[in-house]
């Protein structure tokens, strides 16, 4: 945002004001649609958590819902667009045109139509993860989530997508060939078999690829490697097909293509596509019961590691031991312990921490490993003594990212490992680990486990992710407790907070006495699919710091100890719900729905045509909702039932009120209002946070009080110069538009006792001085912001913070700050000359408002 | 099997949706329940008549026999069984006429697993206390 698309914005409205108004329907009429677009507004909002909310797995829900809930938003959109229309009186046929491209992707997916939807040929292993397998085969997202959900470390590269297959093979006509000839196979001639995969694959390595294609993936590459050279330069070109490494494994059946240069990658790229069609592949799918319109290919390219050990890891081997984990390690790259050429090194390691490490003869206790499929019973089990290949600290860390991948995907875990030449852990490939016999027999049954347990809590609090946790309880007070967050521990806290994101990647689970499972918290632990438990009451005060724990939040119950059998059965269970078609299904409509895209309003992005989620168009609605009834509000000042009247404050703040129903007391003809008269709730919060900007204003110690007085009375002495100040008010709510200064503050609330209506939306934006000291000065905003667990974004020198969903005295105490930050923030960026005063200024902030804020921001 | 097992209550699940028996039935079996779980209402209907489940856990919208019919039918075979209702369409009407068929409870999809296992746990209880109130409660004259 610049200053001059500031003043060109400023320029426009005030030519807009002198608009020669047109015929217009009474400003009552037009106020209820208002009205009616807030409300809307919020049930929207509201309804998109609950969809989020319903991924918890707290809740039992069928396709039926989903098409229902979909069904529903869009209608809300659909009316929401149309309520518009009516309060600005024009057509909007750019908004209905975004909404029929959403609603259409939507219709899309639940039509089971979305795997060749994405029209990209190749993709980032940035933008990867469980969601886009359709696009990528499961091999590749599980490389994402690796990534981008738990943050270990894999070769970088890029996908070419199923996309580019299902084109070159339609293309050359390949796809009707190939299920004509499977469909014409018997079943048991052999040799018929082999011919027909021979000849698909001679026809496939020989077909001309998709237009573009080679191009879009030349320059994927080049950008990968850039400097690179030699071996560096190298790449795996590997199979990541529809269903493999899922249920079923198909280990060995597809190719990979090894030490590939840049300018043979569409080379290795047919062959990978060939393997689909090789005879043991084809026998593979059809023993397993795959139809084939069920083939999917798409190709994995990541750098070469040059592994200077390497292996295979099993995070479960009840048949050798219970509570380990086997892996088989060898020196240099992996391949050679998945072939089997290699003989490697037996060892276990404990599943629990320190995950202490043993060798264990590989003859006797050997653990058959690699491809996939299982393990074979081992009866003794002996240990050696021999030097292991890995270090204590390998292993630790080896250890550590395996129980992390297991416990993301509640499945034991057959995980491909390299520690390359620098001792870097690099995950080639994780799947699910497949048991030849159930254990559930065997072992004792989860009620009998749990009978004689001692519960702790139970019943209390709401479940925003269903699962089950085993670890010591780290209690969260302060910003350092998550510096060193334990890996595995249990975070427990009085409130819910996105701050907790941080630790996200290393908590097992989390417990807070406060919080909804729609806040956003509860979506992050969702996303990690960490078992967290909200509102309990009664976390801090019954668990002790460091005392282990087992957090059961499918029976919401806290025990005392380790209860294994819990923690064994959730692996064991035959769904993980997360999996299920449904979540994938719903998770697949909320990237159409929830994201927002459209944060600036002022950005160069901010218009009808480029919303792309249901969210966004509600966002820009809202804006041009406001915007609209403001000047609807100064066009008919004079005509309308409540005339727009300035408040009569200490600090001359420029404010025009409009009363839309209930904000303000006792009406009477006169131009302004006093403060006295304000009934809104956030508005009188936000006041009084505003008056104690002449408290600490007149601290000696906290800032430079000559320029910031001379400055307060040059902004204030003139409400013109202080910009359209303008607020609408409500009993619960406000929306107010202020200009201060040179910045720009935009803040919606909503305040009442209803806790899920509760929220705040601020916003930040402008400035004089040079970038960087407007930069700090946002930086200072959005750390204010988010010790008060505003899920605070920055976008250059705009920050946009939210917080919804406390209770009525913590959404006070945060409007009370927000009226002091207004002021606080007004001309900081003059004033930052380092990085060190933006923490400086956050502190001398705290102090200065500790009384109106009653120290409540240690919690 | 052991003691124990005679002793748990049995189960009966039926929905059409997959995905509604794949959560409930891991639900109920850990929470120390029998559990059988069917897709189709035919082949529960045929398991009904075979043997004798302490609770019934029906759908209402179905192909073939709907949750009515299965409700009727459970209770015909069994008078104990208590039959509870989910339903993704639940409306007044629908609500009222499963309880004057005799169902022991109405509960609207989605609902929280906890909530199902709680209704599940409040039979088990009535039924230990040899108590039929619901009976009473819902079969007047």
């Amino acid at each position: 945002m610049n200053w001059i698309q500031i003043m060109r914005n400023v320029i426009k409205d005030i030519f807009a004001f002198w608009c020669p108004p047109s015929r217009q329907l009474p400003f009552a009429v037009l106020f209820k649609k208002f009205q009616s677009i807030l409300e809307r507004n919020n049930r929207i909002l509201e309804l998109m958590a609950d969809m989020g909310d319903k991924l918890g797995g707290e809740y039992v829900f069928d396709r039926h819902f989903i098409e229902q809930a979909t069904e529903q938003l869009g209608d809300h959109v659909f009316k929401l667009i149309s309520d518009l229309s009516m309060l600005a009186q024009r057509k909007n046929v750019e908004l209905f045109t975004a909404f029929e491209r959403i609603q259409h992707l939507l219709w899309q997916e639940l039509a089971g139509r979305s795997p060749v939807t994405g029209s990209s040929y190749v993709l980032n292993l940035e933008s990867l993860g469980c969601d886009l397998t359709e696009q990528t085969g499961a091999k590749m997202g599980h490389i994402g989530d690796l990534r981008n959900r738990l943050g270990l470390a894999t070769p970088d590269g890029f996908v070419i997508t199923t996309r580019a297959f299902f084109d070159f093979m339609n293309q050359n006509d390949l796809l009707t060939r190939a299920v004509d000839g499977i469909g014409a196979w018997d079943g048991h001639d052999e040799k018929a078999l082999t011919d027909l995969a021979e000849d698909m694959r001679r026809r496939i390595l020989n077909a001309p690829l998709p237009r573009g294609l080679a191009r879009q993936v030349s320059a994927e590459a080049a950008r990968l490697i850039g400097a690179r050279t030699g071996f560096d330069a190298l790449l795996a070109v590997r199979s990541s097909a529809w269903h493999e490494d899922g249920e079923s494994s198909f280990a060995g059946q597809y190719s990979s293509v090894l030490d590939v240069s840049a300018d043979r990658i569409m080379d290795a790229y047919r062959e990978v596509l060939a393997s689909a069609y090789a005879a043991t592949a084809w026998r593979y799918r059809i023993l397993r019961g795959y139809r084939e319109h069920e083939v999917g290919m798409a190709v994995g390219c990541q750098f070469m590691i040059r592994g200077a050990v390497s292996g295979v890891l099993h995070t479960y081997a009840p048949h050798v031991a219970e509570g380990i984990m086997a892996a088989n390690a060898v020196r240099g790259q992996c391949a050679s312990v998945v072939d089997g050429s290699a003989t490697t090194q037996t060892v276990i390691m404990e599943r629990t921490e320190p995950y202490r490490l043993r060798t264990v003869d590989s003859a006797v206790g050997r653990v058959v490993l690699g491809a996939g499929g299982g393990s074979s019973h081992v009866q003794t089990m002996i240990e050696t003594g021999e030097a292991p290949l890995l270090t204590e600290q390998q292993g630790r860390e080896l250890a550590a990212a395996a129980m992390c991948i297991e416990r993301y995907y509640k499945r034991p875990q057959d995980i491909e490992w390299t520690f390359d030449d620098q001792g870097v852990l690099h995950i080639l490939q994780t799947r699910p680990l497949r048991f030849w016999a159930a254990p559930e027999d065997a072992e004792p049954r989860v009620d009998a486990a749990t009978r004689d347990a001692e519960v702790i809590f139970s019943g209390k609090g709401l479940v925003a992710q269903r699962g089950v946790a085993v670890g010591r309880v780290r209690v969260v007070r302060t910003d350092g407790d998550l510096e060193n967050f334990p890996i595995g521990g249990i975070l427990v806290a009085q409130h819910t907070s996105p701050r907790y994101s941080r630790v996200m990647r290393k908590a097992r689970g989390i417990i807070t006495d406060v919080g909804s499972p729609m806040g956003h918290m509860a979506t992050i632990a969702r996303e990690f699919r960490v078992p967290a438990l909200v509102n309990a009451g009664v976390a801090t005060t019954l668990l002790r710091e460091g005392e282990e724990i087992t957090l059961d939040t499918t029976q919401n119950v806290v025990y005392r100890g380790r209860i294994s059998a819990l923690d064994r059965f959730e692996l064991t269970e035959a769904d993980v719900f997360e999996d299920s078609y449904e979540y994938r299904l719903l998770r697949r409509l909320l990237k159409h729905i929830a994201p927002l895209n459209l944060v600036d309003p002022h950005g160069e992005n901010f218009l009808p045509s480029s919303c792309r989620t249901y969210h966004d168009i509600t966002r820009f609605i809202h804006e041009s909702a406001v915007n609209e009834l403001i000047s609807l509000s100064e066009r008919q000042g004079v005509s309308c039932t409540s005339s727009p009247r300035r408040l009569q404050t200490v600090i001359p703040l420029g404010l025009v009120l409009v009363d839309a129903g209930g904000g303000i007391a006792c009406h009477d003809d006169g131009k302004v209002f006093l403060p006295e008269q304000i009934v809104s709730l956030p508005m009188r919060e936000f006041l009084i946070g505003i008056d104690s900007c002449g408290t600490w204003c007149t601290e000696p110690v906290s800032v430079d009080l000559g320029s910031f007085m001379s400055s307060l009375t040059r902004t204030f002495s003139n409400p013109q110069a202080a910009g359209r100040n303008l607020a609408v008010v409500l009993r619960n709510y406000m929306n107010v538009h202020m200009r201060l200064g040179y910045h720009f503050n935009i803040i919606d609330a909503y305040l009442g006792d209803a806790i899920n209506d509760n929220y705040i939306y601020f916003r930040f934006m402008g400035g004089v001085t040079d970038f960087i000291r407007r930069s700090r000065r946002a930086k200072f905003v959005a750390d204010v912001l988010e010790r008060f667990d505003f899920r605070v974004e920055i976008h250059g020198d705009l920050v946009v913070g939210r917080v919804k969903k406390l209770d009525r005295a913590r959404m006070s105490m945060r409007l009370r700050m927000l009226g002091g930050l207004v002021g606080y923030a007004r001309q900081l960026d003059a004033r930052m000359h380092s990085e060190q005063d933006v923490s400086r200024h956050v502190r001398i902030f705290i102090d200065a408002m500790d009384d109106v804020i009653k120290g409540e921001h240690d919690e | 099997m052991s003691d124990t097992t005679t002793n748990r209550l049995r189960i009966l699940v039926l929905d059409d949706e997959p995905i509604v028996c794949k959560r409930l039935k891991p639900a109920f079996q850990k929470a120390g329940y029998e559990v059988e779980t069917f897709t189709d209402s035919g082949q529960a209907l045929v398991r009904l008549h075979e043997t004798r489940f302490d609770i019934v856990i029906t759908d209402l919208k179905m192909e073939g026999a709907d949750g009515m019919q299965v409700l009727s039918s459970a209770l015909e075979t069994s008078p104990h069984t208590r039959v509870v209702v989910i339903t993704g369409f639940a409306t007044l009407e629908t609500a009222k006429e499963s309880f004057r068929k005799g169902a022991f409870d109405f509960v609207a999809k989605p609902f929280k697993l906890g909530d199902i296992i709680e209704c599940v746990k409040r039979i088990e209880g009535e039924m230990r206390d040899g108590q039929d109130r619901t009976a009473l409660r819902i079969r007047p004259v």
